[in-house]
């Protein structure tokens, strides 16, 4: 049990790290290794000149490597921040962002059937839909149009099937973690409705994994404190995590 | 002015139409309707006919319904439409800031002749005298953009730096913040496109399409012009207390577009 959550708090904590200090460059290249050499070009040249490259290529090969690897659907939206970035920079466009979203939007219309056909891969949206959902800002505001859409996708999650699955529900805290606070201003409504579900399961459902349990608390624990841990539930929830 | 703000608010989407009738917009664009960049005109040429047909690009169709599931709308051209909001709001504030910065200057330097700074002009409406409907806003800056999405347009402020640009002799992008009616505003901005024109890059194989294409627009804007009289003369002759400055050797339509923006 502690092996898992041990992973989990790592990710958290390593992953609010890395988002702000470390270099872009250094960061990029690390998640640019995975793919083959020519693709890695391609990336390479999107990163810095995405006018010379299809954008639809590259916004295909990240949001397909997402629904694949864990890992880079939890960063990848660096990648894309940096691209578009670039590209409002260069030509004053925002062409990947907008194959990006309706590639998104394609995806989100057939989640549920993805979500029979592969947890992974549902898991893995839901990290990348959230991710972009944190790195890209229109005029330093969250893109308004995800709100209901990342809800929606959390909602899911907090189903009584779902929370049956821990792989789930570890995406779930996950997501609320990192962007919690961002989602609740947008909409403090919809927030409620998903905390009530979370409440119930902790309170109510059956047959749920202590670990599990534990994570849906923490989580509780955690919006209840206004998005961060106080200090003795920090020592109470982590504290073994160090030894 | 209050009349005819509200009246100008419906109808009038022929000019939308307009807008996107025949080649000649179509021909320098310099991106696609779905935000792609073209390739080559050859290309661009073969894509447009396709579109005609059946294959439109998907953000340009009304997605399915998917029962009870209400995300359908289309989630780029929101946060499309999202950007261009608070980017007109972000542009009404610094417009606001200029116009009360230079309120003091005293109103004859403004309309002094052969100042080649043509901001001051230009910006001399009291501020209670801005436009700040939001909609009216993005449909004109939607209008602006598109007119700025094309080849003529890259040429021509690369090869006329701003501070060479004469009034009446080069075009000049219509002020959105101002009040004008929805003719007045259409007028200006086709006005504007046509002299864009002029620096339309020079054609190959497709050239005599394009005079054609130009000699229609022309005839297509003097039989408008003649609707719009009556508004422009209206608008025109309501600052007449400032004295507009002479073009005497300025075409008689240029001085139609002097003589709206000065309004």
């Amino acid at each position: 049990m502690f092996c898992i959550l041990n992973v989990c708090v790592c990710v958290c904590v390593c992953g609010a790290q890395t988002l702000n200090t470390m270099e872009d460059s250094s960061k990029e290249e690390y998640k640019i290794h995975s793919f083959d050499p020519e693709t890695q070009k391609l990336l390479k040249t999107a990163l810095k000149d995405p006018g010379l490259v299809d954008l639809e290529t590259v916004c295909n090969i990240i949001v397909d490597q997402s629904l694949k690897d864990q890992v880079f659907s939890k960063e990848a939206g660096h990648m894309c921040y940096t691209i578009v970035q670039a590209e409002v920079k260069q030509n004053n466009s925002s062409v990947f962002r907008r194959h990006l979203l309706n590639r998104l939007q394609q995806e989100f219309k057939s989640r549920e059937e993805m979500r029979k056909r592969s947890t992974q891969e549902w898991v893995c949206y839901v990290s990348f839909i959230c991710n972009i959902f944190d790195y890209l800002k229109v005029n330093n505001m969250p893109m308004m149009a995800l709100v209901h859409p990342v809800y929606d996708c959390l909602m899911r999650l907090a189903q009584p099937d779902a929370l049956k699955n821990e792989e789930e529900v570890d995406c779930l805290v996950l997501q609320l973690h990192r962007i919690g606070d961002q989602l609740e201003k947008a909409n403090a409504e919809r927030m409620d409705e998903l905390f009530f579900l979370l409440r119930d399961g902790f309170l109510l459902q059956h047959g749920l994994s202590s670990l599990t349990r534990l994570l849906l608390l923490e989580i509780l624990e955690f919006r209840a404190g206004d998005w961060s841990l106080s200090e003795a539930a920090q020592k109470y929830y982590y504290s073994e995590v160090h030894d | 002015m209050s009349y005819r703000h509200k009246h100008s608010g419906h109808g009038d989407y022929r000019t939308e139409e307009n807008r996107n009738k025949g080649p000649r917009w179509s021909h320098c664009r310099k991106r696609d309707a779905d935000g792609n960049v073209r390739r080559s005109r050859d290309e661009s040429e073969t894509n447009t006919s396709d579109r005609r047909g059946s294959n439109r690009p998907e953000c340009f169709t009304t997605p399915e319904s998917e029962g009870p599931v209400s995300r359908i709308r289309d989630w780029a051209e929101e946060v499309e439409n999202d950007e261009m909001r608070t980017n007109v709001r972000r542009d009404i504030e610094r417009y606001r800031r200029r116009i009360l910065t230079g309120d003091f200057v005293p109103r004859e330097r403004k309309t002094s002749s052969g100042s080649s700074d043509s901001r001051d002009s230009r910006d001399s409406p009291v501020p209670g005298d801005i436009e700040t409907d939001e909609t009216v806003l993005m449909r004109r800056q939607k209008q602006i953009n598109y007119g700025k999405n094309t080849l003529a347009y890259d040429r021509y402020i690369k090869e006329v730096p701003k501070h060479l640009r004469k009034p009446g002799v080069h075009p000049r992008t219509p002020n959105k913040f101002k009040k004008y009616s929805r003719r007045s505003w259409d007028q200006q901005i086709k006005l504007w496109k046509v002299k864009l024109h002029a620096w339309d890059p020079p054609a190959e194989e497709g050239s005599d399409l394009q005079a054609v294409d130009l000699g229609e627009v022309m005839d297509f804007e003097l039989d408008v012009e003649c609707s719009v009289d009556p508004e422009t003369e209206a608008s025109s002759s309501k600052s007449s207390s400032s004295s507009l400055p002479e073009h005497s050797g300025t075409p008689h339509k240029m001085m139609k577009i002097d003589e709206a923006e000065m309004a």
